[in-house]
Order: structure tokens, then sequence, then C-alpha cells
């Protein structure tokens, strides 16, 4: 008996310390930025369009929307490669910072065979990293 | 590390060396041997360009990452002073190669009874060293030493700077071998099944070494997980048979899921083999989503992990005498990219008493190439 009590108790604080923060965050509207201001947060924070997003929809219902096929692709991808970049950085550790180019190609390739991320991953976060 | 284990109690026991490869372990060895073997023959033969296929793309350059801390661990009103320096060397050849490798050093400084000042000394390991060869998308070539991969906290979670809490789990230890590393030769990969769901493997072969700091376990194993990038959700499970003196196995699942939501981690393992078994659970959760005092709050995390392990069916070959309960909260503040302050505050059952285990340090990382970055 003393031993579940022991272990309910501080089950229940964790518990109520969390819900009680889920709690302060519905208060607010989701509209404000979410991670540290230094990178992106680690998890969470790809919710809501980025705004390539929208450049990209209005590009397409543009008639002149062949002319600018490259820059359409070119923002299709970094927003892929963010997307893809969130999905795999933030599963173990903060999102880092943006590396110069020749260092990212070395880090994400020491993520290939840490983390065991995928080829087009690798490719989509390396580009949407030198950008 | 240094405030790895909690109870004070070593973490491995590591069954005497055992001569040769000979009998059933050595056949089982040449079969692992020729089967990566085979594999590599296999997998270089069509000329796939594992690397990007921009001619554009900028060429990696060598690169130094230094993980470092120092953290206080107080266990039982025991004050340890653990400070803690982890360089990882990454040097790229070609489109195709890499060596990397990762050494640690650390010291557990504590306050002999007589004494009114803290000793200790400096315990060095190679966590790993390593060359990779990227065969194809679908297949990397790993030999030297290697992080073991058997669940997931050995080779993702570990360092100190990624770390949510900066004890080990208890069952750390179970499968992953002597400084959680093994010598040999692994095969590994990650590619997508389907559109939604990602396949990441790693099958490797561990050969005997006494030699420290690269000692190692004769063994064989490996990991398969499946990771669905929608919900984020990654689950999986480890094998290995270890093949030095009483032959054995061991098993492990794991998990994670980080919903879209929320700034949440979730994370936990389970592990049981002869030397023991077990389990943790661990909830990170950052304040980004907290509305007062935001630019403090969106630095701050906030963990707990609760954790059991059971001992095998021999004490004496177990990780930990007794079985043992350990729940830990946990107090993150990123200062500034990759600099943060740690704390900690956990209570451990078990049978012979329980204790309080305080953690609180700092945690710094940095990244330095070797050459010209641009």
């Amino acid at each position: 008996m003393t031993a579940i009590r022991k272990f309910l108790v501080p089950s229940l604080v964790t518990l109520a310390v969390f819900s009680a923060t889920l709690w302060l965050a519905a208060q607010e509207p989701a509209s404000a930025p979410a991670g540290p201001p230094m990178a992106a947060s680690s998890t969470g924070s790809s919710a809501g369009p980025h705004p390539a997003t929208s450049v990209a929809s209005s590009n397409a219902a543009s008639p002149a929307a062949r002319k600018i096929e490259p820059v359409r692709s070119s923002a299709a991808d970094r927003l892929e490669g963010e997307k893809r970049f969130k999905a795999n950085c933030g599963r173990c550790h903060q999102a880092p910072p943006k590396f110069p180019p020749r260092v990212m190609a070395t880090a994400i390739r020491h993520m290939r065979v840490r983390a065991t991320i995928t080829d087009d991953d690798m490719k989509l976060i390396l580009k949407y990293m030198q950008q | 590390m240094a405030s790895g284990n909690p109870s004070g109690v070593p973490g491995h026991h590591r069954p005497a060396p055992a001569s040769g490869l000979r009998g059933p372990a050595g056949n089982f060895a040449n079969s692992v041997w020729l089967a990566a073997f085979l594999a590599l023959t296999i997998a270089c033969a069509p000329a796939v360009r594992a690397q990007s296929d921009d001619t554009d793309s900028p060429k990696p350059v060598s690169v130094l990452n230094v993980g470092a801390g120092f953290i206080t661990t107080f266990d039982g009103g025991d004050a340890h002073l653990g400070p803690l320096i982890s360089p990882v060397l990454l040097i790229p050849i070609g489109d195709r190669w890499l060596i990397e490798s990762r050494t640690t050093f650390e010291s557990d400084l504590s306050q002999p009874p007589w004494s009114n000042s803290f000793k200790g000394y400096v315990q060095k390991e190679v966590d790993y060293f390593q060359l990779d060869f990227i065969a194809n998308p679908y297949l990397t070539v790993t030999v030297g030493r290697f992080l073991t991969p058997f669940g997931i906290f050995n080779e993702r979670l570990y360092p100190i700077w990624i770390r949510n809490l900066q004890t080990d789990p208890l069952i750390l230890p179970i499968a992953t071998g002597p400084s959680n590393a093994s010598t040999g030769a692994m095969l590994r990969g990650g590619f997508a099944l389907h559109p939604k769901v990602e396949l990441n493997y790693a099958v490797y072969f561990s050969a005997l070494s006494t030699v420290s700091p690269v000692d190692s376990d004769r063994a064989a194993g490996g990991r398969v997980g499946l990771y669905f990038p929608g919900p984020r959700l990654e689950f999986g499970g480890s094998f290995q048979r270890h093949l030095v003196d009483v032959h054995s196995n061991a098993f492990g699942f794991h998990f994670a899921w980080q919903p879209r939501a929320l700034p949440l981690d979730l994370r936990a393992e389970y592990a049981r083999a002869f030397t023991g078994s077990g389990y943790w659970v661990e909830s990170a959760y950052r304040l980004s989503q907290v509305h007062r005092w935001e630019d403090a709050m969106r630095r701050a995390q906030i963990v707990a992990r609760m954790q059991q392990y059971f001992t095998g069916a021999s004490p004496a070959t177990s990780i930990l005498p007794v079985n043992t309960k350990f729940f830990e909260y946990g107090l993150n503040y990123t200062i500034f990219q990759d600099f943060r302050a740690v704390s900690s505050y956990g209570r451990q059952f078990t049978p012979a008493g329980n204790s309080n285990i305080w953690t609180v340090g700092l945690t710094y990382r940095f990244v330095a190439a070797l050459g010209r970055g641009e």
C-alpha cells in the first residue's frame, strides 16, 4: 500500500503538471510562433501552413504559372524539405541551426547512417538546410 | 555516463571471455560474415549513386562536433561532480564513404570520507570508430566499432546535449555490451515502404574484444523499426544472440511518438535478457504553447520518466542486484542554441532502501568545420 502511494502520488503530480500546462496552452489562440527563437521547436512546430504554401498555391492559379514553374518546384521542395526536416531531425533532438553548406552535407550523411533516414529524406533535408 | 547508474551499482557484469571462434558460435559467426559479404557484393553490383545526384551539391567537409557538460548529482545525499566532454569526428571521403568516431572523457568526482576534496579519475571510452560505406539508397555497410543497435536510446538519445534526463535508463546495459558498443560489421539502412511508412533496419555481428577501451562482446543481432511520418510515430523491435559463454537471447521493443499538435515527445523501451528485464517511459513537453512569459516558456521543457528493472534469473549476472523502480522529473532550459541548463529530481525504490537523486548541470554542443565550410 505504501509503495502504491509512493508511486501514485508522483505520477498524479506529473499528470497534474502536464494537464495544467495543456490547459494554459488551450487558453490562448494558437497564432503565436512555436519553438525556441533560435530554431524551430523539436516537435509540434509544423502546425499551420508555411508561407511557401500560399505562394505555391497562388502561383498554381496564376496564368503565368508555366513561367514560374522552377520557382514553384523550388518552393514545394523547400516546403517538403522543411516538413521532413522537422519530422526526422526532431525525432531525437532540437532542430539544429543552418550550418554552412559543406558542414551540412557532412552532418546529413552522418545522420543518414546514425538515424537511418531515407535517401529521399536526406536529399530534401539537405536542400532545405542549404537554402 | 558518470551519473548514468543512479544506484551506484556497476552496470555491466560481463562474463569471462571465451576463447576462439569454435563450435556452434564459430559456425554462426562464419555464416554471418558470409551473409554480410554476399549482401555487400550484391549491394555494390548496381552502380547506384547513394548521395545526391546534383553535381552542384557542396562537397562535404570534415567536421568536429563536440558535446560537453558538467553534471552534479546528489545520490542519496552524496554529491558527485561529473565533467564530460565527447568529441565526434566526421571525415567524409568521396560521395559514399564516411569515417566517424566518438570518444568520451568523463569523470565521477566524489568526496571520500577522509577528505574534504573531490577525487576521481578520468574515464576514456571509444564509443564508436567506424567506416561507413553508403552502398545504395537501401544499404549502408559499417565496419569497425559501432554503437550496438539495440533499442533507440543507445544510438540516438545518448549524447549529453540530446538526452532529456541526464541519468541513463536502468535497462541501457541490456544487450548493448561493454561501453554500449560492438566491434565488427553492420548492415543498416532506411527506405520508404510506402509514402506513409518508412522502414529502418540494422543487423550486425560483433566480435569479442577485451582490449580497453574498445572492449566488446561476441554477439549478433538486429533491430527493425517502422516509422510513420504522418503521425510521427515509430515502433520497432530489437534482437540479439549473445555468443559469450552462456549463449542467450535478448529482445526488446521501442516506441516513439511526437504528436503534431503538441510539442511533446513520448518515448518508451522494453528490454529482456538473462541479465534482467525492464522498461522506461519518458515524456518531454516543451512549453512553447504557453503564451505567458513566452520567451522563457518556449525555452523550457519539462520531462518525466518512469522506469522499472527486474533482476534476471541469477542476481550474480544481473545488471542490478535487486528489483528497482525509478521515477524522475526534470526541467531543462535552453539558454541559447545547444546550450542548456538541466535539472532533475528522482526517487528510486528498491528493497534495500529508497533514495532521492538530484541532478543539476549545464550541457553544450558546438560544431566546427575542419576546413572551408562554405
